[in-house]
């Protein structure tokens, strides 16, 4: 169609770039124009400060065990184990992956605004109708969702690389930050991240209620640390083996039994058990995010 | 890691780096762009080719929409032609809402089609190049700035980022464009709903309820820029409950009751073709012979002033009964209802609430 309006502007659309990338950029926009992935951004990078701060000390009193409290030759032997290559490397890891365990609850909590306020602003139906493709304005939000949760474990990630090395070198320990027990745990703890947020767009996309998906993803997050208490409690009356494994069947404790590099909780399930839970979820919750957008309607 | 954490950063720099040239390429085309020009070029009597007559023609067939058992919409079939103002009228909850959300395929018709130049919206390429809608005043981020809702409306689309501020002009928001929409009165927020579809220069316009809100100088200024529109040749359908703002507005009438199609045509037609709701004024000095000789089907009712009105008879079955009996006719005009007496009898008895 000819332009019937004069515009300098359109007569420079190339349309070019294919339409999810396009959505892409729009949904980043979208977060920088807004307070909400900036305020999560900045309560991350406190919280994140907090935890290196706290794991520090948590690590100081590993190296220096208070008389007293332990017989010296316990002491002596438990600063030997934490002065150990190993024993430094797991320590240099658990820094280097400082509050992940409710630090993923920014990134679930912003992938579940980055869907709900677009309900909650009747923005939805503007978005659709500039794009009627629904499936791929989802899949844009999920890479959205990811992309934030990436960009806080980066975040996470350097502060941590630089307090880390300074912590250990204070403490006369010195420990490779490319070893491969430190850099597993980077890399489980970026796919954790990954995987809340998508997940935290997915039941936003499945819930659509704003106040709705804050409040199931904080029950279902914080609520599976309940279900260690609940299997063993049946365990206590049925004593069955497997009901001791069985807790990583809750999303948090499978995140948590794939980023932990020991045993997460005393007859965990190997850490792939736990990753293999927690992306069967997230991709179950896409699934039917998608189905669901794609079906119902805009109103 | 060390080299996974170089992967990332450089990666993120050189998404960044993309993003400002994007914004650099946006404000070449704004200073180089002249201004906005929708009244500079007029468009009075240009004849519109049929290749784009057929391309801005809204076809709905059929279309049937229920909730939970209630019909909202009810077989409605009506056809809507470019180069007019075509009103979408109805009391409220009458289905009008929801009609035109399925015509944008945001609500799944339960039976028939809404077509734009015979393809479905979903089908369209480029909709927002198409058709532009109009759909709820409170439709934008309310932290968010008129420009910014507007430019992720334009980076989602494809179109450059400087329409943004060329379509705040036109809708006199370009003073307003860097607050948020927080601080927006309810006409500006429907400035910058009609500002968002403009964006792609549609040939279709589809308005729901644009005069909402508005004082009575916003609403002369979204009648000038309605008719200003559709006389470029574009197709425009505008929703309204507002009988007044519609007779001085609309080309053609879609009425609708009840979710069922009441009336279409122009707005002379619709108000025709109700000649039962039509009445002759009469003025005679022998009235009371006159009604004798009309029967029992015409009823007479007194003018005040020596005239009467009579309904159920025509001015020529009154002329000749008046020759017949010998009667003088001093005075014989029919008078055919306004929009406001169609529109209530045509949707008298079809409440709201359903």
């Amino acid at each position: 169609m000819t332009a019937l309006l004069d515009s300098a502007a359109l007569d420079q659309a190339d349309g070019t770039g294919t339409t999810l990338a396009r959505l892409l950029r729009a949904e980043f926009m979208k977060l920088r124009t807004t307070s909400a992935g900036w305020l999560f951004l900045t309560g991350f990078i406190v919280f994140t400060a907090m935890a290196l701060t706290i794991n520090g000390f948590g690590n100081y009193s590993l190296l220096h065990p208070e008389q007293g409290l332990v017989s010296a030759a316990q002491a002596l032997a438990q600063t030997a184990q934490a002065r150990s290559p190993a024993g430094v490397a797991t320590m240099a890891a658990s820094m280097m992956t400082s509050g992940q365990l409710f630090g993923v609850l920014f990134a679930l909590l912003l992938g579940v605004v980055i869907v709900t306020s677009e309900f909650a602003n009747q923005t939805a139906a503007v978005t659709f109708v500039t794009v009627p493709r629904r499936v791929t304005v989802i899949r844009a939000k999920v890479a959205a969702a990811a992309c934030c949760g990436a960009l806080f474990w980066l975040a996470g990630t350097v502060m941590a690389a630089v307090a880390t090395p300074l912590f250990l070198y204070s403490q006369h320990v010195s420990a490779s930050l490319a070893g491969w027990t430190v850099t597993r745990s980077v890399l489980l703890n970026l796919l954790a991240f990954v995987a809340w947020g998508v997940f935290g767009l997915a039941l936003g996309a499945v819930l659509r209620s704003q106040m709705g998906a804050v409040v199931a993803a904080i029950v279902v997050y914080a609520g599976s640390f309940g279900a260690i208490l609940v299997f063993t409690a049946l365990y206590n009356l049925f004593h069955q083996g497997w009901m001791l494994g069985a807790p990583v069947i809750a999303p948090a404790v499978a995140s948590e039994v794939m980023t932990t590099s020991g045993q997460a909780f005393p007859h965990a399930p190997p850490g792939w058990v736990g990753g293999v839970i927690m992306i069967g979820y997230t991709v179950a919750l896409v699934a039917g995010g998608i189905a669901l957008t794609k079906r119902r309607d805009v109103i | 890691m060390v080299v996974l954490l170089a992967v990332v950063v450089i990666g993120g720099l050189v998404w960044l780096m993309r993003l400002k040239r994007g914004g650099a390429r946006a404000d070449r085309a704004r200073t180089d762009g002249g201004g906005p020009g929708l009244p500079d070029r007029p468009f009075g009597g240009r004849r519109v080719s049929p290749a784009l007559m057929s391309q801005g023609r809204i076809e709905v067939r059929g279309l049937t929409k229920e909730y939970r058992g209630v019909r909202a919409v009810d077989d409605l079939s009506f056809t809507v032609e470019p180069g007019r103002v075509t009103g979408f009228l109805g009391p409220n909850g009458a289905g009008k809402t929801t009609t035109l959300r399925m015509l944008l395929d945001l609500v799944e018709p339960t039976a028939g089609t809404a077509t734009i130049g015979g393809i479905r919206y979903a089908d369209l390429d480029q909709p927002i190049r198409r058709v532009g809608a109009v759909l709820e005043a409170g439709a934008a981020h309310k932290d968010r700035t008129g420009r910014d809702h507007l430019r992720i409306v334009c980076l989602s689309a494809g179109i450059p980022l400087a329409r943004a501020d060329e379509v705040l002009e036109l809708v006199g928001l370009g003073v307003a464009a860097s607050r948020t929409f927080r601080g927006y009165s309810l006409g500006m927020r429907q400035r910058l709903g009609v500002a968002a579809a403009l964006l792609g220069d549609p040939q279709v316009l589809i308005l729901d309820e644009p005069a909402n809100g508005l004082d009575p100088e916003g609403i002369r200024w979204m009648r000038d820029l309605l008719r200003t529109l559709a006389a470029q040749g574009r197709t425009v359908l505008v929703s309204s409950h507002l009988l007044g703002e519609m007779a001085q507005l609309a080309d053609d009438l879609v009425i609708v009751a009840a979710g069922r199609l009441a009336a279409q045509g122009t707005v002379a037609s619709v108000i025709g073709s109700m000649t039962w709701l039509s009445r002759t004024l009469v003025r005679t000095p022998e009235l009371e012979k006159l009604a004798a000789v009309l029967g029992g089907d015409a009823v007479v009712t007194p003018a005040g002033d020596g005239g009467a009105y009579i309904a159920g008879a025509d001015a020529i079955a009154i002329g000749d009964a008046a020759l017949r009996a010998g009667v003088a006719i001093h005075q014989l005009v029919t008078q055919l209802p306004d929009l406001e007496g169609a529109f209530l009898e045509l949707t008298a008895g079809k409440a709201a609430i359903r």
